[in-house]
């Protein structure tokens, strides 16, 4: 295991260069296991009985707890952008419990948790205007217009500590495993790194994937409101 | 596998931990738009259709749990009608009772009426062939006693008188007698 995100290819595209990362690869992967995944219920939905039991029973339960979830954090009115987060949930939770198969978690590289944290701003600030229009605006003047260099800076720093909170977080279970794997000898290797999985992709994964889409759903709640 | 991957591409440069540069950007862009991707097929293939389907199944339950309601409020309507009906049997008894009675009393008046009637009747038309006989029997009384005056006096004149004298006591009587007044 390494702790650098290594390249995978160089194409180019339209004369820029772009880098097709072990992140990018490892995400396109993960969406592949989700949308298969997806598929496979869909195909299954019209075997479903009012009695579930299953497989039935494992899809109900997500969906119906992420629903409560984000209905309940949400608010009945922006209820309607719950499958974008029931995304990110599904995604983060995967991309941590991917390293339990030996992949580089793409939510330990920076571009992936900005690149989600960013979609959680522009969430943020569609909401915003869509449902308090002026009076937005007029939020980042508030208390007094001189405050409005600290509110800017305030509402920019969210997408920022949100995407390195969870970087930080996973690329410290990345680099404690690396440590771990590359400082031990071989016969401590075996047995011991299922609880270390276990505690930094497992445990961690499902407690960074929760504090990331509740803050989430509170900046966009507390935007909208 | 990876290894492979790496070998294939042209120009690999190093791997890094974290950068700011304009390959940043780039891959920012691609994992948004992975993002996008993977929300609009778990929206549409997964998230969606399970919704719809939970929802419909809530409805129909709910649909059912609401007839079962009606239902069992009919049902409670019924028992305290019932109840109510077996509390005021009684009542409802006495009540008939009296109601037969009432309508015997009045069908026993139409009844003595109507007897009355026909008694009255019968009494009239019994008197009335009584005084038919009555007068039938005078008649034939007064015809009797002609007869037998005539008899008698016809006897006695036979012994008494000529025969010219007879004829015109014999007429005058019979005048006397057919003028005579017979009392009712």
């Amino acid at each position: 295991m390494d702790l650098s995100v290594k390249n995978l290819w160089v194409l180019q595209i339209a004369g820029v260069e772009v880098w097709i990362t072990e992140t990018i690869f490892n995400t396109w992967l993960i969406m592949l296991f989700l949308i298969g995944l997806a598929v496979i219920a869909r195909i299954k939905l019209r075997k479903f009985k009012t009695i579930p039991t299953g497989f039935q029973n494992v899809i109900e339960a997500v969906v119906e707890i992420f629903d409560h979830f984000a209905s309940s954090t949400l608010g009945e009115k922006l209820a309607y952008i719950a499958p974008w987060f029931f995304m990110v949930f599904m995604f983060i939770l995967s991309s941590s419990l991917s390293s339990v198969f030996g992949l580089r978690a793409p939510t330990a590289d920076w571009i992936t948790t900005f690149a989600l944290a960013f979609a959680t701003f522009t969430l943020m600030l569609a909401m915003g205007f869509k449902h308090r229009k002026g009076d937005y605006l007029k939020s980042f003047f508030s208390p007094h217009p001189i405050f409005f260099p600290l509110n800017l800076l305030g509402e920019l720093a969210k997408p920022v500590s949100l995407s390195f909170r969870l970087f930080g977080n996973m690329l410290s279970g990345t680099i404690i495993l690396t440590l771990y794997y590359a400082l031990t000898p071989v016969f401590v290797q075996i047995g011991i790194p299922v609880l270390l999985h276990a505690f930094f992709d497992v445990v961690f994964g499902a407690l960074q994937t929760y504090i990331f889409v509740i803050l989430s759903l509170m900046y966009i709640r507390g935007a909208a409101e | 596998m990876l290894s492979m991957f790496v070998l294939a591409a042209p120009v690999a440069p190093e791997g890094r931990v974290f950068g700011l540069d304009a390959q940043t950007l780039i891959g920012v862009g691609i994992q948004l738009l992975n993002g996008i991707i993977l929300a609009v097929a778990l929206g549409f293939i997964l998230y969606k259709p399970v919704k719809e389907f939970m929802q419909r199944r809530a409805e129909g339950i709910q649909s059912q749990m609401d007839n079962a309601e009606a239902m069992m409020a009919k049902a409670n309507a019924l028992v305290a009608e019932y109840e109510r009906k077996i509390k005021n049997i009684d009542q409802e008894r006495l009540e008939l009772l009296e109601a037969v009675r009432q309508k015997a009393v009045e069908e026993s008046k139409v009844i003595l009426e109507e007897a009355r009637k026909e008694a009255a009747a019968l009494r009239r038309r019994s008197l009335e062939r009584v005084a038919e006989d009555k007068k039938r029997l005078q008649e034939e009384a007064r015809l009797h006693i002609i007869e037998v005056a005539s008899l008698m006096a016809q006897k006695y004149l036979a012994q008494k008188i000529d025969e010219a004298t007879e004829e015109q006591l014999f007429a005058e009587a019979i005048a006397q007698l057919e003028e005579a007044q017979w009392p009712n």
